[in-house]
């Protein structure tokens, strides 16, 4: 262990726990799964990081969304994003899902992602080598530190608007709200 | 031995065969004669559908449609080893009323091909059991695989007027 982070894990272990150990969710969107088993086996070794593959996101903290997310994919993101234990990071690769990306005008491709779930940190690339993964994941270990990845708070605080967004998506939602949704802000919309 | 080309062609009227790929037999046909050929096929050993596609020629105001049979099974009288191992059958329907017939009682695995150019292209197949949704889950007023379906204006109108989470909470204020 590192000694000069010894204060930081007495002041805060839980945080530095969480840090050290991602648990991340077996979930493939996209052309950007294509990177994840190197990541994850011998050659690049993802546990160094901490960072292993769980089969269930009951079991999971942070989401790898991993390329362009389709209308239907988007509805599996969501409730995978929702049954996840807080504290819960998102981070999604490629341009894909930032703005669309070279389906940006796709006919059933969403462009930007952080309309529906929030979204901590992007890793840029067409596609990210799987150091760039780890130089992402190292950048998610600083937000934790400052307390800036949020996304879990964001999505308690603004889950009214996350849900209009999603209901503007899909019309009726097939799922009850996460959180309790008042019925007269959403009138207000 | 007489070659499967010069076979077709005098069975069938109308045909046009081109040869000149090493590998494929490409047939341009007439829409009426598409399921007798292709029972004539499989009975000569090409016994393997392997792909129907669809192709949207809107200056000609056609669909081509594109059915391709491979063999894998030789020794048949028809089917000798100097023959193409497959073989392209492409036929034009009109584009104004898309509809075909299905080539299901011959070929049974063209079920979900036809299913899903039922849905990106708006074809109707007579005699298909279930043309029901096979992908798509939104509604789309022109099948999204037409040329004529304007795939940015959709995005901008669905996608594009969704606020963001900023906004939605300006919106609020």
């Amino acid at each position: 262990m590192d000694r000069n982070q010894i204060s930081k894990w007495l002041k805060n272990p839980g945080k530095m726990a969480h840090k050290y150990s991602f648990h991340v969710v077996y979930f493939c969107t996209g052309c950007g799964i294509i990177e994840i088993p190197p990541s994850i086996t011998t050659r690049w070794d993802a546990e160094r990081f901490g960072i292993i593959p769980v089969a269930t996101p009951r079991q999971a903290n942070l989401f790898l969304i991993t390329g362009y997310v389709s209308t239907k994919t988007l509805k599996a993101i969501i409730r995978t994003y929702e049954q996840m234990p807080e504290p819960k990071y998102t981070v999604a690769f490629g341009s894909c899902p930032i703005n669309g990306g070279m389906y940006y005008d796709s006919y059933n491709t969403i462009t930007s992602l952080d309309k529906y779930i929030p979204v901590d940190g992007y890793i840029a690339g067409c596609m990210p080598r799987p150091e760039a993964v780890f130089i992402g994941v190292t950048h998610l270990w600083k937000l934790i530190d400052m307390d800036k990845a949020d996304g879990y708070k964001r999505y308690r605080e603004d889950y009214v608007h996350y849900r209009a967004n999603q209901e503007q998506l899909y019309g009726q939602m097939d799922w009850p709200p996460l959180f309790p949704v008042e019925k007269k802000e959403q009138a207000n919309l | 031995m007489v070659s499967l080309k010069e076979k077709l062609l005098s069975d069938f009227e109308g045909l046009k065969i081109d040869d000149r790929e090493a590998d494929r037999l490409f047939i341009d046909t007439q829409k009426e004669a598409v399921l007798s050929l292709l029972s004539y096929l499989k009975k000569a050993g090409y016994n393997h559908l392997a792909m129907v596609s669809c192709t949207d020629w809107i200056d000609e105001g056609k669909f081509e449609l594109v059915y391709i049979v491979n063999a894998y099974l030789s020794g048949d009288q028809v089917f000798g080893k100097k023959e193409k191992k497959c073989i392209v059958i492409r036929t034009k329907i009109s584009r104004q009323s898309a509809r075909f017939m299905t080539v299901m009682e011959i070929f049974e695995n063209a079920e979900p091909y036809e299913r899903e150019m039922h849905e990106m292209f708006g074809i109707d197949f007579e005699g298909h059991p279930r043309l029901t949704p096979l992908m798509l889950e939104r509604d789309y007023k022109i099948p999204p695989f037409r040329k004529d379906f304007d795939t940015l204006n959709y995005v901008n109108n669905t996608f594009g007027k969704i606020p963001s989470i900023e906004q939605r909470k300006e919106g609020l204020k």
